[in-house]
């Protein structure tokens, strides 16, 4: 556990110190850390939910979408402060959670993946017909970011630091609700539904919880995508940004929370870096992520775990011949 | 009343397109359990290669062909070398199969570049037909799709069910050992499906490339419509597309005539709505 301990301290003072250390930070701390904290916190909502109940959710940035726009709108639009219109965002695209869950919650598996994936596409299509509401194709531009306590987080270090807050309290709250009762009873939902049903557990309750849950951290993730791109457009919400974040979850490893991070800084340095040589560098991400899911499907974080196991049945193989 | 005929021949017509987009993803997932979300990004890569093919020729059918062909071989091709080993893990299949379009989606945006294209129809589909009883006439072209729709359809039904070559396929598919005990080459057959799929999307991509225009995003968009044609149907059945299929096109077409603001919001919320009811589908099976 200690190992683990001093794994978690090293990579935060890494995080604080990022900033002052890396090179060219004008372009590096933005383009890099600012939004693989923005990646990381959107990931992280899908995440739990396939760590804790085994579902793979493409709604996420259907949540995101909703509380973005939200945001987008009644600040751009009827110039509602942001005070009024974070909270608000964050509380729309959570009640949308609580809608998609009622029903994508009876599904499982691929079907879940395929709903969730149309869930979002649908907003998409909405998102590009609705002018009236959404401006359309052109979306919403200059979106503020706020300032609180005189302190402009439009700036590059103090919205990398406000990301890197919101990003640590959320990864907490995750690792905390997985040692509750609650996180626990999960698990066991993720493992045997039906034993937990025979056990008295109101299983479907527990699934939405946890459904709404990852959509509030899907919210808030909405709400750093609008400060950190200060636009939001139809393609914010489309099938390529969706991919995106599914590459990053995979990457990282679909079952651990770090591996959430790990995906989003590796995803965020690879495309900042690809960027200028190819114009496609999401063709280039599409090949990384195929690559991934052939050779090691439980990411990076599972590679060792992988390659345990595989020694392990060598070491079995052998024995047998023996 | 007019206008209302009009707007019910669209929806059918467009019905007839998304039967024949979504059919191939349900008869593959259907019987293999296989499902390819790079099934919008098939859809726009033929309709393509049937635009090149029928530009330089100056042949539609072969252009439409050619579309349906290469798409046939392509779709088998990504299924053995990318698909095959991982067939019975579902959702990394449907994983897979999300990267295959993406990497699509950015090669043909290479290629194509941003604009819109749309593959012009042979002369004698370009004439329109009177409506029976109506001072109406109605674009050839659509009707002639709604017919393919149908055809394919009762074709379809047909093979799956009554041939010897449909009942190996079931078999292989309910018990895959068992089969091939009795001497058959069952990956022969799920190579078989999985040519004919891709086969149907390719068809679908060439002549919905002649009837709507296409380009960037339409990868998106149509891997929307099978995806509602399929889960509001039921995956996996021919008959349950047929369903969707009406539904999502009908629907879809008065909404987008009558209240085009919300026409996604009200696809969406029958999408919902069937599935509160009917988690499965309208014809899917409980599993």
């Amino acid at each position: 556990m200690t190992i683990k301990r001093s794994i978690y301290v090293l990579v935060l003072l890494f995080a604080i110190a990022f900033p002052f250390i890396t090179p060219d930070p004008s372009f590096w701390v933005s383009s890099g850390g600012t939004r693989a904290l923005w990646l990381g916190v959107a990931a992280l909502s899908m995440v739990f939910l396939n760590r804790n109940l085994g579902l793979m959710s493409l709604g996420q940035l259907f949540f995101s979408g909703i509380a973005g726009y939200t945001v987008a709108i009644s600040t751009v639009k009827y110039g509602i402060p942001l005070e009024t219109s974070v909270p608000l965002g964050i509380f729309l695209g959570t009640l949308a959670g609580v809608i998609i869950g009622l029903i994508a919650i009876r599904t499982k598996g691929v079907y879940f993946f395929m709903l969730t994936l149309a869930v979002t596409l649908g907003l998409y299509a909405f998102a590009n017909q609705a002018q009236e509401f959404t401006h359309g194709q052109t979306g919403f531009n200059s979106i503020p970011s706020p300032v609180i306590f005189g302190v402009d987080f439009a700036e590059v270090n103090a919205q990398y630091f406000l990301f890197l807050g919101i990003a640590i309290v959320l990864f907490a709250v995750c690792k905390f609700l997985e040692r509750t009762s609650f996180g626990i009873a999960l698990q066991g939902v993720r493992d045997n539904e039906e034993r937990m049903i025979s056990m008295g557990y109101r299983t479907t309750l527990l699934k939405i919880l946890a459904f709404i849950f990852s959509s509030f951290i899907a919210s808030i993730a909405g709400v750093m995508g609008v400060f950190y791109v200060t636009n939001i457009s139809p393609t914010s919400v489309g099938l390529v940004r969706s991919i995106d974040l599914l590459v990053v979850v995979v990457i990282g490893g679909a079952t651990y929370l770090g591996g959430a991070f790990i995906g989003a800084v590796l995803i965020a340095l690879f495309e900042a870096a690809i960027q200028d040589f190819t114009p496609y560098y999401v063709g280039a991400t599409g090949i990384l992520f195929i690559a991934i899911l052939m050779v090691a499907p439980q990411g990076l974080m599972g590679v060792a775990a992988q390659i345990r196991a595989y020694r392990n049945k060598k070491n079995e193989k052998a024995a047998a011949v023996k | 009343m007019t206008q209302i005929i009009f707007t019910f021949l669209n929806g059918i017509t467009l019905a007839g397109l998304y039967f024949l987009v979504a059919s191939g993803l349900t008869l593959i997932f259907g019987l293999m359990r296989v499902i390819n979300l790079a099934h919008g990004a098939f859809y726009l890569l033929a309709g393509y290669i049937s635009w090149t093919v029928a530009d330089k020729t100056g042949n539609w059918f072969i252009g439409v062909l050619a579309g349906a062909l290469c798409l046939a071989v392509f779709g088998t091709v990504v299924y053995v070398l990318l698909l095959r080993k991982f067939q019975y893990e579902e959702l990394r299949v449907a994983l897979i199969t999300l990267g295959v379009s993406l990497v699509l989606a950015q090669t043909m945006l290479a290629i194509f570049g941003g604009e819109y294209y749309q593959t012009s129809a042979p002369e004698i589909f370009t004439n329109s037909v009177p409506i029976p009883g109506l001072d109406l006439s109605y674009p050839f072209f659509r009707i002639f799709i709604l017919i393919l729709a149908v055809v394919v359809a009762i074709a379809l039904w047909l093979f799956i069910s009554k041939t010897r070559y449909g009942a190996i396929i079931r078999a292989g598919v309910d018990d895959t050992k068992m089969v091939s005990a009795l001497g058959i080459n069952v990956q022969a057959v799920f190579v078989w499906i999985f040519f004919i799929g891709s086969l149907l999307v390719g068809l679908a991509g060439g002549i919905g490339g002649t009837a709507n225009s296409f380009g960037m995003g339409t990868d998106g968009d149509y891997l929307l419509f099978s995806l509602q044609v399929v889960i509001i149907g039921g995956l996996g059945s021919i008959g349950g597309v047929a369903i969707g299929a009406f539904l999502v096109g009908v629907v879809g077409q008065f909404a987008v005539g009558y209240f085009p603001t919300y026409a996604g919001l009200i696809t969406f919320s029958m999408l919902i709505l069937i599935l509160a009811f009917r988690p499965q589908g309208i014809l899917g099976r409980k599993r």
